[in-house]
């Protein structure tokens, strides 16, 4: 069977981590390939098992990084190598990048080691095409996914909205502060806004929600199901977001998502959920004061299943391109 | 469907859409249309743009909606994949098009391409005067403090560039915004900084002054408030979206904002304004306004001896340094 060796090196309990488990566990997945996953030092990837067929990273590109990223292609050079991209975004790059030709230089630079660069949605694979960072041949997208079949079983929230949750990193990346700006020009007395997450922005959001006693702190989900049963609405002002995995959470909750019009997000919109086309503190207060009261039932809900399978197609597409690719070359050269 | 639309907003241009229009259709690069969109004019500016008969020209009419509102409309009715800006009094050169055509078709990544400007008189004559910007390797911080875009009539954009800036207010039933609606000025600043903060389309000049801005001198500076306003009101805006970046710049960009609105003053012989305007740009961040010393002091300069001896002595000086104010 062949062996895929899934290098990450932030094990912290995120998204990651959590996508890696669902491809180490999902059954259908299983039966084309044994996924095995290897935590390797930060900058350092190593420790591939010898017998793997296939190796994907998963790791955060950097320059402190390529140095790494170059000794282990060397170390396998006949082994196909994937990067999946779970960073970088053409939000992010907007709100962060300096030097413009430096980044893409670095990343033109990583993923030119790699056979394949994975996008995790089509917004992010359109900006790393359209920018010349990844070859158009060589570029997939694979949306990431983790197990959602304990949210297919929470009830619909019945009646109008008013619990509003947000899910996620206090992290300035996720746009919280904007949103508590917002909600405390919505003057409904009614609505709640409950985050659920750590992260290194609480004081700040703290500080700005003081005074609004509708704006509650919940800490860390220990159990994701309970915050999306609780909640009404989920949003996510998100200043980038690669991917998003919260909204298909949400969606598969039978909650829908107001998020801003950013990266992977725009992938998940027609699932039913509202944008705020304009990042702004004036924007998010209208529609946050357009959807409170109104029914909060997500009109098409998606099953676990239906968002699982464009991950698992996806990876067996994958699989298949570069189990053959070698085939192939041959035979063009023969 | 031609390459490349250019949008004419129009608003009682009567008197000078003519030459805009003629400018336009004398374009080396011929596969284009024009959109001018009438905003509601009272005067003549409908039928001037009739006379012209030209298949190339199509005329939209819609109530008053501000320049920003025209433009719009403008974007939602073109069809070209480039879209270009020309306001109903200025020029373009004739190879202006062209270069911008070959800028975006050979650089798939940028997503507005704009040129230097040349000062024009109500004349249509060069004042001698232009805008040069630096043309790459254009940050956001670049947009926020020089604007190398310069003026309204200078960038041509590439449609999904406008469309990733898209959006739709809640209270708007017919068509998207680009530009901010509710901006009736710096709404061109507001457009472009959107665009750097929450795209990654790159924004490029081209060589050449390729644009012929009209500058209307000696007029009220009574707007000068105003439009101080609306720019802190875009500042107000677009802050939560990238608060460290405005942290960063905005008291640097404040002072450039104050210093130009201070030459503008001092253009319009208002040297309360001015002084007004000069000492809120050195209280704002003298660290910026030393990185152009000589403009930084021509201005004070100006300011300070307009307001202590008044309009006449200030032309005489001007006169005898052979140069306009502008």
């Amino acid at each position: 069977m062949l062996k895929i060796a899934h290098l990450i090196d932030d094990t912290t309990a995120g998204g990651v981590t959590r996508y890696l488990d669902f491809l180490r566990q999902d059954p259908r997945l299983g039966r084309q390939a044994d996924h095995q996953v290897i935590e390797v030092k930060r900058n350092r990837p190593g420790g591939v098992p010898a017998d793997a067929d296939i190796i994907v990273s998963h790791l955060a590109v950097s320059w402190a990084g390529l140095p790494g990223m170059i000794a282990l292609r060397a170390r396998h050079t006949g082994t196909p190598m994937v990067h999946v991209e779970h960073s970088y975004s053409e939000g992010f790059a907007a709100l962060n990048v300096t030097s413009r030709t430096r980044f893409q230089c670095l990343l033109r630079s990583t993923y030119s080691l790699f056979d394949r660069v994975v996008a995790v949605s089509d917004a992010q694979a359109g900006w790393l095409a359209r920018n010349g960072l990844a070859r158009v041949d060589t570029l997939d997208v694979i949306p990431p996914m983790v197990d959602l079949t304990a949210l297919e079983d929470i009830a619909a929230p019945e009646g109008p909205v008013r619990k509003i949750a947000a899910i996620g990193r206090l992290d300035r990346q996720k746009g919280f502060d904007m949103l508590i700006r917002a909600f405390r020009l919505v003057e409904d007395p009614d609505l709640t806004l409950t985050f659920f997450g750590e992260g290194d922005a609480r004081d700040e959001l703290l500080a700005l929600a003081e005074g609004d006693s509708r704006i509650r702190f919940a800490g860390f989900a220990v159990n994701p199901a309970a915050a999306y049963a609780g909640s009404d609405l989920v949003v996510m002002p998100s200043r980038w977001e690669p991917y998003g995995l919260v909204a298909a959470e949400a969606n598969v909750a039978g909650r829908r998502v107001l998020m801003s019009c950013v990266d992977g997000l725009q992938d998940q919109a027609p699932r039913g959920n509202p944008i705020v086309g304009e990042p702004t503190v004036a924007a998010w207060a209208d529609a946050l004061t357009r959807i409170a009261g109104r029914p909060a039932a997500l009109a098409q809900r998606p099953t676990a299943a239906s968002l699982r399978n464009e991950t698992i197609t996806g990876w067996e597409r994958l699989l298949d391109v570069l189990t053959n690719q070698p085939a192939e070359a041959t035979a063009q050269t023969a | 469907m031609p390459k490349a639309s250019i949008i004419v907003p129009a608003y009682n241009v009567a008197g000078t859409i003519r030459e805009t229009l003629q400018s336009l259709l004398a374009q080396s690069f011929s596969d284009l249309e024009i959109v001018v969109v009438d905003d509601g004019s009272t005067d003549r500016t409908v039928s001037v743009v009739r006379s012209f008969g030209d298949p190339r020209i199509r005329l939209v009419q819609q109530p008053n909606r501000g320049l920003a509102g025209a433009r719009n409309t403008g974007i939602n009715h073109a069809r070209g994949d480039y879209i270009g800006f020309c306001d109903s009094d200025d020029l373009w050169r004739a190879g202006k098009l062209a270069a911008h055509v070959a800028h975006l078709d050979r650089n798939p990544h940028v997503g507005l391409s704009f040129s230097g400007s040349e000062l024009i008189d109500t004349e249509s004559k060069g004042l001698g005067l232009a805008q040069r910007p630096r043309l790459r390797g254009i940050s956001a911080a670049d947009v926020f403090l020089y604007n190398p875009v310069g003026n309204g009539s200078s960038p041509v954009m590439r449609r999904a560039a406008l469309a990733a800036i898209s959006f739709r207010p809640a209270h708007e039933p017919l068509r998207d915004w680009y530009f901010d609606e509710r901006f009736r000025q710096s709404e061109d600043i507001e457009c472009w900084l959107r665009l750097a903060l929450t795209t990654d389309w790159v924004i490029e000049g081209v060589t050449g002054l390729l644009t012929r801005y009209r500058v209307v001198t000696g007029g009220l500076s009574a707007g000068t408030a105003r439009q101080y306003a609306s720019w802190e009101a875009l500042v107000e805006k677009l802050s939560p979206l990238a608060p460290d970046f405005f942290a960063r710049h905005a008291p640097a960009a404040r002072a450039f904002q104050h210093r130009y609105l201070a030459r503008r003053a001092v253009s319009s012989s208002d040297g309360e304004e001015a002084l007004h305007r000069i000492r809120a740009a050195w209280s704002s961040s003298p660290r910026a306004l030393l990185r152009t010393p000589l403009k930084s002091a021509t201005t004070t300069v100006a300011a300070l001896v307009l307001g202590a001896l008044g309009p006449d002595v200030l032309s005489v000086f001007a006169r005898a340094a052979g140069r306009r104010l502008a």
